[in-house]
């Protein structure tokens, strides 16, 4: 079923690409994700929600009268493959603008090509906060990195407001060794001092390892009555399974990669309980959502999307993209860019409807209300607020000048 | 008292699965001086394995099957990675061999099952045993079991057996082994299959406590490299003891100093027992005369 909903789409893509052939070359558009690896539950629901965007734009005529055409490769979650990937795209298959990368280190690694290039990548998945300051002006004339993911700022932000609204006071840091979890942490450390709060205690963990139990003890002993986890599913499902051997509960709040797959899988009912900041929670309140996880659906033969933020947001960064390179004129790298930053048409997206979403010195399309927050429940990610679920069919708008 | 008995308890559970992993390098060395550096690969081959068939089969009867898959795997790597080193006697040509048929592996079974991290049913209930005081999962205490009873089995075998007499006849002494009548080759392609062997078992063992894929043995193997060593390559009763100092350095310095210093402990001990007794703990001091 999976093969022959490929096949179809794949054929379709095919016959609308061969169509207007004869009158336009097709928009190369890059795709940079890690399709194997750990990260690649994100890597292919991101790489799926964005071949299901520019195949609903090419049904409709394309860009321009273009069709768009997506040259996929693999990253394997791997800085020095990602680079080499950005420079090929770039130099060998011409692309005109890149979504995708799901890892923090691959971005920084790969878009000081594009940015060298003058032509605009879009990070769709990424959360450092880095991300968008990298070229940032004055040191650089123009910008040529955009996101619609919530950066770890937003999320690290929400994670420590959600803990003190909850009237936590003891507040334990967990957060995985790597360049993601360990900015995410100081994203947090940050945070907490502006409202005078020091965690009782900041503890580290390893890609892959096996046991949690000293970190999860130290915890205990400090009195924590709330876990701040930084890391990605299958090692903080590791953290759950560990409270649970421990016998020591206490509401866990995590950065957003709780939504994956393998911890859903790996907690079990561990996981249940557990809330993480979500742009994008698998509701079909609104048509243009219902219809989009129809698609998906039908389109990959499942019955969930395995990250459903990473499939949502890369379906919109092509929408957003295709809406920027219509109001350029043209496939040219600086004219998009500016198209980009000031969007003139609302663009109709899964996670919000985006107005203005960039600007010259604001590169994130996320916006702090736009984010929800998420809870595992039974194997789903559902919301956990009763007002949220409520809200569900209301398009949460960019709040101006809020980044 | 409690948190530095949970402490210990968790870090035998750890150890052991270090040890059962480095109990398969000891094997290997005493007959023909080699390791199987695959063996992290030889562990997530065994699991899922195990993983695949434990839905027709259940838990304990797949166990079988794996140790027969596991006993041909470890024939393989001989065949084709020790033994034409070993017969051109060339010093380094099977640490190459080994590594690269580890690399074989490893992207055969990212192809076949994935590379996604995969849950293993647990056989027994998931929920912990309260001990006095001490919290521990079922599964560890199994682990801890198995790799026992997996060590006594393999002593067993080399001291009843009349193959297992020629497996320590060939660790004692090749050469006169072989003069002996002992068909020295046979004897280390055994002792490569039964190593596998135990690195599948180990697999299938640790692996509802840990995940299973394809890299799960990567971080596993290179622990029990360290095992082995301190303890001694040539000794098994050493690496249960190196297994059981690493991972309670391990949980210990996790708690006491800092998670972000948890390895280095076990670092520094290898760099100590090099220095002060090179041939490890419980290792046999040999003069090689040349």
């Amino acid at each position: 079923m999976v093969f022959a909903g490929r096949t179809a789409a794949a054929v379709l893509l095919f016959t609308l690409a061969a169509v207007p052939a004869h009158a336009a070359d097709p928009i190369k558009i890059g795709l940079s994700g890690p399709y194997t690896g750990g990260s690649s539950s994100m890597g292919v629901s991101m790489r799926d929600g964005a071949k299901l965007a520019a195949a609903e734009i090419n049904k409709a005529g394309g860009v321009l009268g273009r069709p768009i055409q997506l040259i996929e490769r693999d990253d394997e979650a791997k800085n020095e493959v990602g680079a080499q990937v950005a420079q090929e795209l770039i130099n060998k298959e011409k692309v005109v603008a890149s979504v995708g990368f799901i890892n923090t280190g691959v971005a920084l690694a790969a878009q000081r090509f594009y940015q060298e290039a003058e032509i605009p990548v879009f990070n769709n998945v990424a959360t450092g906060t880095i991300i968008t300051n990298q070229f940032k002006e004055p040191d650089y004339e123009a910008n040529y990195v955009f996101r619609n993911s919530a950066y770890d700022v937003l999320q690290a932000g929400l994670m420590v407001d959600e803990a003190l609204a909850q009237n936590h006071k003891k507040i334990a840091i967990l957060a995985d060794s790597t360049n993601y979890g360990q900015l995410g942490r100081e994203d947090i450390e940050k945070y907490l001092a502006t409202k005078n709060v020091k965690p009782v205690v900041v503890e580290k963990f390893n890609i892959k390892d096996v046991d949690m139990t000293a970190q999860l003890l130290k915890a205990q002993q400090a009195g924590a009555d709330v876990i701040l986890a930084y890391g990605i599913g299958p090692e903080l499902a590791q953290i759950t399974n560990g409270m649970a051997k421990l016998g020591w509960k206490v509401p866990m709040i995590t950065s957003w990669p709780a939504s994956m797959q393998s911890f859903i899988d790996i907690a079990g009912a561990n996981g249940n309980g557990v809330i993480m900041p979500q742009t994008f929670i698998e509701d079909q309140t609104l048509p243009k959502r219902k219809a989009f996880l129809e698609n998906y659906y039908k389109t990959y033969g499942v019955t969930k999307i395995p990250t459903p933020v990473a499939g949502a947001q890369a379906y919109d960064s092509i929408y957003l993209l295709a809406a920027a390179i219509k109001q350029a004129g043209g496939t040219d790298g600086p004219k998009i860019r500016a198209a980009l930053e000031n969007l003139n048409e609302k663009v109709e997206g899964v996670v919000t409807t985006y107005d203005k979403p960039f600007t010259a010195k604001d590169h994130n399309a996320i916006s702090r209300n736009m984010v929800v927050f998420g809870k595992v429940q039974d194997g789903k990610i559902v919301y956990d607020k009763a007002e949220d679920a409520k809200n569900a069919g209301v398009v949460r708008l960019k709040e101006k000048s809020s980044n | 008292m409690e948190i530095l008995l949970q402490l210990i308890a968790s870090g035998v559970a750890v150890g052991m699965i270090y040890a059962a992993i480095a109990f398969g390098y000891q094997l290997t060395f005493a007959t023909s001086k080699t390791l199987n550096f695959g063996q992290g690969e030889a562990l997530a081959l065994g699991a899922l394995f195990g993983l695949t068939l434990v839905p027709f089969l259940g838990y304990w009867l797949m166990i079988p099957l794996v140790l027969v898959f596991g006993f041909a795997l470890g024939a393989v790597v001989e065949r084709l990675g020790v033994r034409p080193a070993v017969k051109i006697k060339s010093e380094y040509g099977w640490i190459m061999a080994t590594i690269a048929l580890g690399i074989i592996f490893k992207n055969v079974a990212e192809n076949v099952w994935g590379r996604d991290d995969l849950k293993f049913p647990s056989p027994l209930p998931e929920t912990a045993l309260q001990v006095g005081g001490v919290r521990i999962l079922p599964m560890e205490l199994l682990i801890v079991a198995g790799a026992l009873l997996m060590m006594l089995a393999v002593e067993i075998f080399n001291r009843k057996s009349i193959w297992g007499k020629a497996v320590v006849a060939t660790s004692n002494d090749i050469d006169a082994a072989g003069l002996m009548g002992i068909n020295t080759q046979k004897v280390i392609t055994l002792s490569y299959s039964i190593s596998a062997m135990t690195a599948a078992f180990a697999g299938v063992l640790v692996a509802p406590v840990t995940l299973t894929g394809a890299t799960m043995g990567s971080v596993l193997a290179l622990k029990a490299f360290a095992v082995a060593i301190i303890g001694g390559l040539e000794s098994g009763l050493g690496v249960i003891v190196g297994g059981l100092i690493l991972g309670v350095a391990e949980t210990l310095t996790g708690f006491y100093i800092s998670t972000g210093y948890k390895d280095v402990p076990g670092l520094i001990l290898l760099l100590v027992v090099l220095s002060i007794r090179p041939v490890g703990l419980f290792g046999k001091a040999v003069i090689k005369k040349v």
